[in-house]
């Protein structure tokens, strides 16, 4: 005990020392090692995620542009498509419009046609009919004398048929 | 110039010898509490400042640790106890090189001469300190090495039958292994000691010797001793822990 304390050693300060001690362990382990452990491991996780997600939008990108492609293929294919029936219909439209039309137009000729026929028919029956008259009044004031009316009549009718 | 082995005494609160030590101690103590304050303070996901600082030891006293054990879950149970000591231990040593070391004090009257009692001493240069982490760091191991393997198991390392297997150089063996583990907080203590209170004493004297220039190598030296002394002891605590914890091989 003699070179105990020769060397300065004394039991009430190692006591306080070590007990300083665990003070200092347990202070640093609350407040520096845990907090700082777990931002450490967080901020490893985080890097970690983002590295791989990064990846993942790489990935998902080219995935997208690869089906833009696609998509834009198809849909040029379906445009063309589209045009090309709308051309066959209009083309076809046209001749069905046209031959309509012509018929249209010829019937519309020969109805005209009837009409001006039936319309000079019925025209001649009427000019026939006042010549007849006309002439029967001028015959009777030639000849001063009324003919039997009736014969009369028969003898101008023949006349105006037999008519060059 | 006085150069004292023991710690000198400032005063006293009751029968409580409050020597330099103490004091230098309780600065350490409120330094690292500050700090650690600072730090659960301003804890962020994105480190600036202190906190790099910070980060950076832990971090690689952590992988140090993990090299050791080569084991995460080991190395986050024994990674506490390693970086306080270090952590403690370097900041105890660089006390040294903080300037009026043996030179401002209180005069004392002792055995009928006067004497300095320097308010700056490094507190590794304390027997007290010295062998106050040397037991806790040794009694770590044995409680490291009692939870790892079972009480018996432990015991088993220190106490091996005569008449099995080995024989009596099994037995012989155990008994070295007990009083290594004696031995180990005997050169813990006395190692960390001498080593700072050496250094205590080389800048003394040659602060004495020639005051300008001259003492700043030995600064430097300093600094650096302080370091290795710090990461050896926080390192063979480790190492300790570790063997502790294995399984017996004979």
């Amino acid at each position: 005990m003699e070179l105990l304390s020769n060397l300065g050693i004394n039991g009430k300060l190692l006591l306080a020392q070590i007990v300083n001690f665990f003070i200092l362990l347990y202070i640093l382990k609350r407040f520096a090692y845990k907090p700082i452990l777990k931002v450490l491991d967080d901020r490893k996780e985080k890097i970690e995620k983002g590295l791989q997600d990064a990846e993942k939008a790489k990935n998902k990108l080219g995935e997208m542009e690869e089906k833009e492609k696609k998509i834009l293929l198809t849909a040029r294919k379906e445009a063309q498509k589209i045009v090309d029936s709308a051309e066959e219909i209009a083309k076809k439209n046209k001749e069905e419009i046209i031959i309509e039309s012509k018929s249209q137009a010829e019937k519309i000729l020969s109805d005209t046609e009837k009409k001006i026929e039936e319309e000079k028919n019925k025209m001649l029956g009427e000019v026939k009919s006042e010549m007849a008259e006309l002439v029967s009044l001028a015959t009777e004031k030639v000849i001063g004398e009324k003919m039997d009316e009736e014969k009369d009549r028969e003898i101008i009718e023949q006349a105006i048929s037999h008519k060059p | 110039m006085e150069i004292s082995l023991i710690p000198e005494v400032i005063f006293n609160i009751g029968s409580f010898p409050v020597t330099n030590t103490v004091l230098m101690t309780a600065f350490i103590a409120i330094l690292i509490i500050i700090g650690a304050w600072l730090v659960k303070k301003r804890i962020s996901l994105i480190p600036k400042g202190f906190q790099n600082i910070i980060e950076i030891v832990l971090e690689t006293l952590l992988n140090l640790v993990d090299s050791v054990t080569q084991d995460r879950k080991q190395a986050k149970k024994f990674f506490p106890l390693v970086a306080t000591i270090f952590i403690f231990v370097i900041l105890s040593n660089w006390i040294e090189l903080i300037p009026g070391l043996g030179t401002i004090g209180v005069e004392q009257e002792h055995h009928g001469e006067t004497m300095l009692a320097p308010f700056i001493r490094s507190n590794s240069a304390d027997l007290n300190v010295t062998l106050a982490i040397a037991l806790i760091s040794v009694s770590a191991a044995q409680l490291a090495g009692v939870t790892a393997l079972g009480f018996k198991k432990y015991l088993g390392k220190f106490f091996v039958n005569p008449f099995k297997k080995p024989y009596f150089i099994g037995s012989f063996v155990g008994g070295l292994e007990l009083i290594s583990e004696f031995a180990k907080i005997i050169s813990f203590s006395f190692r960390l000691f001498g080593n700072i209170f050496a250094g205590e004493v080389l800048l003394t004297v040659m602060l004495m010797l020639v005051p300008y220039i001259i003492p700043l190598p030995f600064l430097f030296l300093e600094i650096f001793v302080g370091f290795i002394q710090a990461l050896v002891f926080a390192m063979l605590t480790l190492v300790f822990m570790k063997m502790a914890t294995a399984e017996v091989a004979h």
